[in-house]
């Protein structure tokens, strides 16, 4: 066989290994996002026939935006329930990582245990708080009254609702930033701290000036994940709260949901959901920006 | 000293880990524990830590609905992985030995499917379901996971293929043998571990799915997962079969997890994403 037929019948091949995945690629990522543009032009309802393919005004439903309460109050609840959960998660999980970076075969063998909140099925999480926050069968409230003190019902309560998703979303993803700085702090070499403690630094000096600053580009890096991620707690929102009390726990993803399966309004739900989407996306070039320049400087 | 006098398993710091391990996975326990209970010891005050196990919640629960939605659950995410790996794995091959523009493209896709929020992706296939009429149906749930697993199997596939010679292939092909046989004779069989551990993270994301379930499945096609938030709204506040349907949906993710423990950091933090 020809050199050029080896050749031909290679790229054949890797055509033909390649086109079904580009095409559902394509189909799936693509498409719906095309879709999902084309319809946040419209006053789509899907009780109102016709309104899928009105362009009359494509602006409108973008126009009301800045007009809604509940959208700005969506994205006002977003911004905290994210903040608050990502720095929990990036502290604790760096505490967390401190305190397990030693060398055992014990520590190795426990620390898979640490990892199950992040790989349960999300709803299975939000069961799993639902029935901690339930007033009539919680460890919680049990420990309460046996010390005398009256708990409110903390998923409905004005003060608490959105501070306990907060803690059942830190509970769920504190794992994923412990791993994350976990794998950071095992590629600093012993000699750097050995060296400084040699040289009569303190533990909490050795922290500061040899840890810290080779775990900060990978605590930035999961708190950016856990951010982007943050968008879609859904499960949690869903079960623990509804979004309640009154519109206190409402995150933007849930709005839309409520939008678009609730209250049939797919037109507007598409546009909230485009806006959330520019915001992803916005966070994600932040993060190939940042690991570029790490990968830069490095 | 071969060791950091800063880092060692000192008894004190066993003794911190495993309280934290306690304390971390106490609600965990605290949903297990309450599956083997019976109504009445869920309610009673104080409660017993030393009970008697029962398994009249899970015995309830098979010869409920909830068995069908099991069944469900199994079905389309068995399918949806076996599918995705059928499309993935050679593409994952073509790209390993291909270099190129595509891992570009590929990385961006990535970032669509796996960061941006499913009600973005669940808003089109809804319309789209609701127009062939592939609502409510387990070929409808494979299409869409499948669709999310594809671009998993080819982030997790290619570093196994980078990994093998590329001289062990030339030596086939010169031998005579087409790219298609030493695909599937050769390469193959060195990346099977590749493929299982692939595999069950795949099953895994399909299996955690709750939000396209949700809103593209009704009741024929109702996964467990959905099963589970259905109880509290229209059985009544079950607690047993609850916890009992909770720890049923969380019993293979545990056992897979425990099996792919090596390689489910890099699944994890492929897009870090749990739908």
């Amino acid at each position: 066989m020809s050199e050029s037929g080896i050749d031909g019948e290679r790229r054949r091949f890797i055509a033909f290994a390649l086109t079904p995945s580009l095409i559902v690629l394509f189909a799936v990522a693509v498409l719906p996002a095309i879709y999902l543009i084309v319809t946040s032009l419209t006053p789509f309802q899907l009780t109102t026939p016709g309104s899928a393919t009105d362009f009359s005004e494509p602006l409108r439903n973008y126009g009301l935006l800045p007009g809604d309460p509940r959208f700005v109050n969506s994205l006002a609840v977003q911004a905290k329930l994210s903040v608050a959960s990502v720095l929990f998660q990036v502290l604790l999980g760096m505490g967390l990582a401190l305190l397990l970076n030693v060398p055992s075969r014990f520590v190795e063998f426990a620390r898979t245990f640490f990892l199950i909140p992040m790989v349960l099925p999300p709803i299975v999480v939000a069961v799993i708080w639902k029935l901690i926050y339930a007033p009539d069968i919680s460890p919680l409230y049990y420990a309460a009254q046996a010390l005398h003190v009256t708990l409110p019902a903390l998923t409905s309560s004005v003060d608490f609702a959105l501070t306990s998703i907060v803690i059942a979303d830190t509970w769920e993803w504190l794992p994923f930033t412990f791993l994350m700085v976990l794998a950071a702090l095992q590629t600093i070499p012993d000699e750097y701290s050995e060296a400084a403690l040699v040289d009569g630094a303190s533990k909490l000096q050795i922290f500061w000036y040899v840890t810290l600053p080779f775990i900060t580009p990978i605590l930035v890096i999961s708190g950016m994940f856990r951010l982007i991620d943050s968008v879609k707690a859904f499960p949690l929102i869903f079960l623990l709260t509804g979004g309640g009390p009154g519109t206190l726990t409402e995150v933007t993803n849930y709005y839309a949901y409520l939008l678009a399966f609730d209250t049939n309004e797919i037109g507007y739900s598409s546009a909230v959901t485009v806006v959330m989407l520019l915001l992803v996306c916005g966070i994600s070039l932040g993060l190939v920006w940042m690991g570029q320049r790490k990968k830069a400087l490095a | 000293m071969s060791e950091s006098s800063l880092r060692k398993a000192t008894p004190g710091r066993l003794v911190a880990i495993t309280l934290t391990l306690m304390i971390l996975l106490s609600p965990f326990l605290w949903l297990l524990q309450m599956s083997f209970k019976s109504n009445d010891q869920i309610l009673q005050f104080p409660p017993p830590l030393i009970f008697t196990p029962t398994l009249e919640n899970y015995i309830s629960l098979w010869h409920s609905a909830f068995s069908a939605s099991f069944v469900n659950s199994l079905l389309s995410a068995s399918l949806s992985t076996a599918l995705a790996l059928l499309f993935g794995v050679p593409a994952a091959y073509a790209l390993s030995r291909w270099a190129g523009r595509g891992k570009h493209a590929l990385s961006f896709a990535i970032l669509v499917t796996r960061m941006a929020p499913p009600i973005a992706f669940t808003i089109p296939f809804f319309l789209f379901y609701r127009w062939i009429g592939l609502l409510d149906t387990i070929t409808g749930l494979v299409l869409v996971y499948t669709s999310f697993n594809l671009p998993l199997v080819i982030w997790m596939m290619q570093p196994f293929f980078d990994t093998i010679p590329v001289s062990l292939e030339e030596a086939a092909l010169v031998d005579g043998a087409r790219t298609r046989t030493v695909f599937t004779r050769i390469v193959l069989p060195m990346v099977t571990p590749g493929i299982a551990a692939t595999a069950i993270l795949c099953f895994l994301y399909a299996w955690n799915d709750f939000f396209f379930a949700l809103i593209l499945t009704r009741t024929n096609a109702r996964t467990a997962p959905v099963a589970v938030v259905n109880f509290m709204n229209y059985e009544g506040w079950e607690w047993g079969k609850i916890a009992a349907g909770g720890s049923l949906v969380m019993a293979p993710v545990l056992i897979f997890s425990l099996a792919v423990r090596r390689y489910l950091v890099s699944g994890l933090t492929a897009g870090a994403v749990k739908g």
